[in-house]
């Protein structure tokens, strides 16, 4: 029913992209909120990049960078539009609104929250909104995921602007930008495990009810240098090595399970059939399955090793296929871009590995994951130096055998900056009809 | 923020569909419904807090009986659950599936005497030139009724002037498909959501196709009738 290249249709004066008829899609691009409408299945038209400014590159600020990615464009592989929203405040993660229409870009070190407009015309997004109460309103500082529900958006924070430290919650904002309702992270035994109060990213089972989140580390750490930070056995104690398994209606924990070594991003099976959620231990290197206990509640196993856990590879992001069999692995420190099998969940098995830079973090698939995405900055005080600091956005094929690099965008020779969290979007289909026929109507009122 | 504005597709729904035929009643026409899944027990009622999202607009609607009122009639005073449809609307997981979890939970509160007068729902048309209220009374059959134990208010607006405020205050776009010569059809894009409102006017929850669980939203109900009633577990 959502799919954008199904319809021909009409859109506002501007131009929308095209979007679900009259309901959400089960998921979007395999990675964001199963209430995101605007599911694009077919070939994306742009990507979009939170890229983090550089002191002495470029204008120095942070911008969303948009790259035109249709291969039957001619500006294909290149950068199209950069939006500076000026200044740096340590760029990390968006998360469109449940309408797909604007998308939100989170800063961990200021906190400000831009509000993108994507949907008029994804070609050249425009800053409509800055949200800067967050720790106001909450206390929390670092907003990280951006993850739409009806009329609103969850905010995972990462921090509080207390003591700085991984102690944090969830805040809401409605559509409108103001501010709902907060939520701390447990920080008591719950279910038979301890809480440590931490957060990172969250992801939702709507049929389940079940909010599941985890945790990393906070402001004093993510923005210490990483050299620094790794001789300092206090500050490496300080990381996430829980989850929480919440009641989404009434937004309560309901279980805390122990899972060690900072488990970061979140991704339930999309299969319709499934009830189960994968994350990875960025410092344990481990994949973590959580699924229904059998007994009403659920639990997190330690399912399968990635690459040497001893060398510290830092697994950074994941990307799970749209048919829950396959996940790519992101590992920063190597450069390595994994591929596991997934078809048994309770023990995904490496097939495939790949560098595919001196550092990487971000990974991105297309619906039918004929396509992959990567960008290279992990923070601003923890991407490599020198000669490795490299910077881009590349696009791989994948062809269920082989990653085939198609294009890089080097963002320190175009002086954009640090090129972080990625997301698609795609062209009205009709909106040269919809713009000539808007105009024709407005004309004739 | 610019996005709060209604898609001027709207415009082209007061230029393109008014001469759509009628929709009839809906005995002649039973679409397909495709519920959403719900495996789990909701939280009991009033063991959680529904949190005030944002607040209703004002605006002025159209009863089944012609008579122009101000939209605030129909969302104070009695907890309300609005949805926003069109009467020729088949989608499985739009309009279709809203008027069935509607039905379902209007034969669960009309069960429980403890609800009777307590809330009401509202159906509002988002195509006011198809949608008349003879339409809209009609499409409602015998669930339209003002009064009884859940009043049903089936509404339309008296233009597409009328109606984009209320939806720019809700935050509901819409637009309409064209086929592939670039010719307006009968489909309204629109992503489904329905509004859960207070007493006071306030929207407390906003339910989207995957939140459609009729058990869940009917504790959401209670639960907001007991914060009226001064009571939590």
């Amino acid at each position: 029913m959502s799919i954008r290249l199904e319809r021909t249709k009409v859109a506002a004066i501007g131009a929308f992209a095209a979007m679900a008829v009259a309901g959400a899609a089960l998921a979007d691009e395999t990675c964001n909120s199963p209430y995101t409408t605007r599911l694009i299945k077919g070939q994306e038209d742009y990507v979009h990049v939170w890229t983090l400014g550089v002191d002495g590159l470029g204008d120095g600020s942070d911008k969303l960078v948009t790259v035109d990615v249709n291969p039957k464009s001619k500006g294909y592989g290149k950068v199209v539009h950069t939006l500076p929203v000026g200044g740096r405040g340590e760029a990390h993660h968006m998360g469109f609104t449940d309408d797909r229409k604007f998308l939100w870009a989170g800063g961990l070190d200021d906190s400000k929250i831009h509000v993108f407009d994507v949907g008029t015309d994804p070609s050249k997004p425009k800053l409509v909104k800055t949200i800067a109460d967050l720790p106001q309103k909450t206390g929390f500082v670092g907003p990280h995921t951006f993850y739409a529900m009806p009329g609103r958006m969850l905010i995972q924070a990462l921090s509080n602007n207390k003591d700085h430290g991984g102690v944090t919650g969830i805040a809401v904002y409605n559509n409108k930008g103001e501010f709902v309702a907060k939520y701390d992270m447990p920080a008591t035994e719950i279910g038979g495990a301890k809480g440590d109060g931490y957060g990172y990213d969250l992801a939702i089972n709507p049929k389940k009810n079940v909010l599941l989140t985890s945790s990393f580390t906070g402001w004093n750490n993510y923005m210490m240098d990483m050299g620094k930070m790794v001789k300092d056995a206090e500050a490496m104690k300080r990381f996430g090595t829980t989850m929480a398994a919440w009641d989404l209606k009434a937004m309560k924990p309901k279980q805390v399970f122990s899972v060690p070594g900072s488990p970061l991003e979140i991704r339930w099976s999309l299969n319709p059939k499934d009830n189960w959620a994968v994350t990875a231990t960025a410092l344990t290197s481990k994949i973590w399955l959580i699924k229904p206990d059998g007994k009403g509640g659920w639990q997190a196993k330690d399912v399968a090793t990635i690459g040497d856990p001893s060398k510290i590879p830092l697994p950074v992001d994941i990307s799970i296929s749209a048919d829950g069999k396959g996940l790519w692995v992101n590992t920063f420190m190597d450069g390595m871009t994994r591929y596991f099998d997934l078809t048994n969940p309770e023990a995904p098995k490496e097939v495939y590995s790949k560098n595919t830079g001196k550092q990487v973090n971000m990974i991105s698939q297309s619906w039918d994951g004929k396509r992959v995405y990567i960008t290279s900055s992990l923070l601003a005080n923890w991407d490599k130096k020198g000669e490795d600091n490299e910077q881009f956005l590349a696009l791989f094929d994948w062809n269920g055998k082989e990653l085939k690099e198609k294009w890089r965008v080097d963002f320190n020779k175009e002086k954009l900056g640090r090129a972080h969290h990625m997301k698609f979007s795609a062209k009205p289909a009709a909106k040269k009809a919809a713009a000539a026929e808007s105009v024709r109507v407005a004309a004739a009122r | 923020m610019s996005g709060w504005k209604v898609a001027a597709g709207l415009v082209l729904v007061a230029t393109t569909l008014h001469q759509a035929p009628v929709f009839a009643h809906r005995a002649e026409h039973k679409p397909v419904v495709a519920r959403p899944v719900m495996d789990y027990t909701p939280p009991a009622a009033g063991s959680y807090t529904l949190h005030v999202i944002q607040s209703m607009p004002d605006g002025r609607v159209v009863d089944a009986g012609g008579r122009t009122r101000p939209f605030a009639e129909y969302t104070r005073g009695r907890i309300t659950l609005l949805s926003l449809i069109y009467t020729y609307c088949t989608e499985p997981t739009g309009c279709a599936l809203a008027y069935e979890t509607q039905v379902d939970l209007r034969k669960r509160i009309v069960a429980d005497p403890a609800l009777h007068g307590r809330a009401q729902f509202v159906s509002l048309s988002f195509d006011p030139l198809n949608d008349k209220p003879e339409t809209m009374r009609l499409y409602g059959g015998k669930n339209a009724r003002a009064d009884g134990p859940l009043p049903w208010h089936f509404l339309t607006t008296s233009s597409v002037k009328a109606l984009k405020p209320i939806l720019d205050g809700l935050g509901q776009e819409i637009e309409v498909e064209v086929d592939a010569r670039g010719k307006p059809t009968r489909t309204i894009s629109h992503m489904l959501k329905l509004f859960l409102i207070d007493r006071e006017g306030r929207v407390r929850e906003i339910y989207s196709t995957d939140f459609l669980h009729p058990e869940a939203m009917l504790n959401d109900i209670k639960t907001l009738v007991m914060e009226e009633d001064g009571q939590r577990h």
